[in-house]
């Protein structure tokens, strides 16, 4: 399986902050990836980073060969992302937002009604999808968005916490719904502080605290490395 | 384009909201309806007054009186009534607003030159408009009275010449002059004329412009608000089609509620200026001094217009950026309407070219005073001047564009804000 996403050396200063202090990994084909760490590690700054939306101090991005500096264009073709906190346009119905943004993506009317209809198939929403965004629950914004960053079956989903603010049922439905489209061969980057969500999710993980990686790879492989029973005691040793 | 079009038609959608398209019907309807009633009370002005007159000294002087009234668009009353004091009791339950009591031996006292003291009433039913009227009424009636006792005894005494000679022995002819043409007539009644006809460009100009800022800020401040612009950036779609179509939905939806506040404007505007545009005489003066917008004249104040719009849209764009949610975004608008007044004022109350070089620079140096001004270079024959505005302004939103494009092409447009004297603390 061929790597489909590398970073090295990344860093990223927000003035005098620094955010994100050289970091580097790898996402193969069909892989789901995992940022972990605590709040203001630098997960969501590097997802942005990756989603083209800020600009890196240092360090380079390679998506299918293609450089995020030289090449923005050909990132955000093949990638989608859905934010840490998104939301969706209140004056539109369900529907009609996912028609909006699936028409960005395809070449062809049937095109974008396939999307639509995959859309709301992972959505799950019902009749609900003829009703205004500014109607639904927070959580299902959540879906409706998590939907549409799926329908087109990117090369890379760069999922920002995925299951924040989902029940469990939901979160467990959302969960499965990765694991699915990762398996059709779609390579997932996704942050969490939810450890056992990450053990159950990603192929590989990368432990992430002050903008630096402190460890990577396999749960299994972690736990083993650092004897402990779960993720959360592995953070917890290769933090000290 | 396809996916430009997708991009434009939501942004219209967003903009157009119920709320926007409510208060847009809300106020037509109330322009309508103030116009309306304007516009009759105006007629009912215009329409012949009703003076109730009670006749004591029935001479053939004051029926000569009172028919040289009705013939300057008075209708006479004759009250019967015992004594004046029972005339103007009688007045009190009326419907006339003035009672006039010519006393017993009026035309004998003024055949002698001995004046003779005529009493009238006014009755102030109310104190609006309607109520001032009365004492117009009543200036114009002793005027009148003035005039037909006064020209009457010239024409009895002086029969070799007519009254107006005597009473106003020098005439003029008047002359107006604009660069290099001339025509005969009266300079205030011109510009009052060309004032009336051209008072809406300012304020159309004025509520187009702020209209879709406020339309282009908002359209940003809602993206940040709802947390819609961070999907946004990711879609394949060049930024510069970002911005481009935020743009064209606001100057459009702008341009709408623009045109739907004109109309409504107007409305209740021809309420007042409806009778000024029949002034006789005027409009030919003014044709022959050629201020009437010709075709070419049209499409250089077009073109004026349009450049100020493409500018006004571009400066709202960066400063919508730096708004973080739609209440900060109102705020925004201020830097717009302060830009909009001062030529506004300026062209209204000033003359620019007399003005001290810095504060000319000044004025010049905001795009939007060029449209203002257009009108007047245009009249006065200043293509030039017209020209150079054109061009600044092309020049100004070129430069709008560019910033607005490294913005939205980079971090900035997610990480700049404006923070209000405030620092932010880094732990
Ligand atoms: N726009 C910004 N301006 C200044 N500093 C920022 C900005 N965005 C993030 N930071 C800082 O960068 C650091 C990393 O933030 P980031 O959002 O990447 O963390 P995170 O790992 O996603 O945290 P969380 O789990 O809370 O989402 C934090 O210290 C944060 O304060
Ligand atoms: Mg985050």
């Amino acid at each position: 399986m061929g790597v489909i996403l590398k970073v090295e050396g990344l860093k990223k200063s927000y003035g005098a902050v620094e955010a994100v202090k050289g970091i580097s990994f790898s996402v193969d084909e069909g892989e789901i990836f995992a940022l972990i760490g605590p709040n203001g590690a630098g997960k969501t700054t590097t997802l942005r980073i990756v989603a083209t939306l800020l600009t890196a101090t240092a360090g380079t991005v390679t998506l299918m060969g293609h450089d995020l500096r030289k090449s923005p264009d050909k990132f955000r073709e093949n990638i989608s992302y859905l934010p840490e906190e998104a939301g969706a346009y209140r004056n539109l119905k369900g529907r009609d937002y996912l028609k909006f943004m699936a028409n960005f993506y395809a070449e062809k009317p049937d095109e974008a009604a396939g999307f639509v209809k995959r859309a709301e198939d992972i959505a799950g929403l019902g009749e609900r999808l003829g009703s205004k965004v500014g109607t639904y629950s927070k959580g299902m914004v959540r879906k409706l968005l998590l939907g549409r960053a799926l329908m087109t079956r990117p090369s890379l989903a760069i999922l920002d916490e995925p299951t924040s603010g989902l029940d469990v049922i939901n979160s467990l439905e959302v969960r499965e719904i990765i694991k699915r489209f990762a398996k059709e061969g779609i390579s997932v980057l996704l942050s969490s502080h939810n450890m056992l969500e990450i053990e159950f999710l990603s192929d590989r993980v990368a432990l992430i605290d002050k903008g630096r990686i402190l460890d990577s790879g396999t749960a299994q492989g972690l736990k083993d490395k650092y004897q402990a029973p779960n993720l959360e005691n592995v953070f917890r040793s290769a933090l000290r | 384009m396809k996916k430009f079009r997708n991009l434009f038609f939501k942004e219209v959608k967003e903009l157009l909201s119920k709320q926007l398209i409510v208060s847009l019907l809300l106020m037509m309807g109330m322009f309508y309806f103030i116009g309306q009633m304007t516009r009759k009370e105006a007629a009912r002005a215009a329409a012949a007054q009703k003076i109730s007159v009670f006749d004591l000294d029935k001479s053939a002087l004051s029926a000569q009186l009172l028919t040289g009234l009705q013939t300057m668009n008075f209708k006479i009353e004759a009250v019967t009534a015992a004594t004046a004091q029972a005339a103007v009791e009688a007045g009190r339950a009326g419907d006339t607003n003035l009672l006039v009591v010519i006393p017993e031996g009026f035309g004998e006292s003024v055949r002698r030159m001995e004046p003779k003291v005529v009493e009238t009433y006014s009755y102030l039913r109310n104190f609006s408009i309607i109520g001032a009227r009365t004492s117009a009424i009543v200036k114009g009636f002793l005027e009148a009275i003035n005039k037909v006792l006064s020209d009457d005894f010239l024409k009895a005494r002086v029969p070799e010449t007519t009254p107006e000679a005597i009473k106003s022995p020098i005439k003029s002819r008047d002359f107006i002059i604009i660069k290099s043409r001339m025509a005969e007539g009266s300079a205030s009644a011109v510009t009052g004329f060309v004032t009336s006809q051209t008072v809406f460009i300012p304020v159309i100009l004025m509520m187009i412009i702020l209209y879709s800022s406020q339309m282009v800020i908002s359209a940003i401040a809602m993206e940040k608000q709802n947390k819609t612009l961070e999907t946004l950036l990711t879609v394949p779609i060049p930024r510069t089609s970002i911005v481009a179509a935020k743009m064209l939905a606001s100057g459009f939806v702008g341009l709408l509620s623009a045109v739907i506040y004109m109309v409504g404007f107007r409305s209740y505007m021809s309420g007042f200026t409806g009778d000024m545009a029949q002034m006789p005489g005027v409009s030919q003066v003014v044709q022959k001094l050629g201020l009437t917008l010709n075709a070419n004249a049209l499409v250089i104040l077009g073109a004026s217009l349009f450049f100020a719009i493409l500018c006004a849209l571009a400066m709202a764009t960066i400063l919508g950026v730096l708004a973080e949610d739609f209440r900060s975004a109102q705020s925004l608008v201020m830097p717009m309407l302060i830009l909009i007044m001062i030529p506004y004022f300026v062209s209204m109350f000033a003359d620019v070219k007399t003005m001290s070089l810095p504060v000319k620079l000044f004025i010049l140096a905001i795009p939007f005073s060029h449209p203002f001004l257009a009108m007047q270079n245009i009249y006065l024959e200043n293509y030039r001047a017209v020209a150079f505005g054109v061009l600044y302004m092309a020049a100004f939103f070129g430069v709008m564009v560019y910033v607005a494009g490294r913005i939205f092409s980079t971090d900035k447009v997610l990480t700049m804000k404006l923070r209000w004297g405030k620092k932010k603390i880094v732990l």
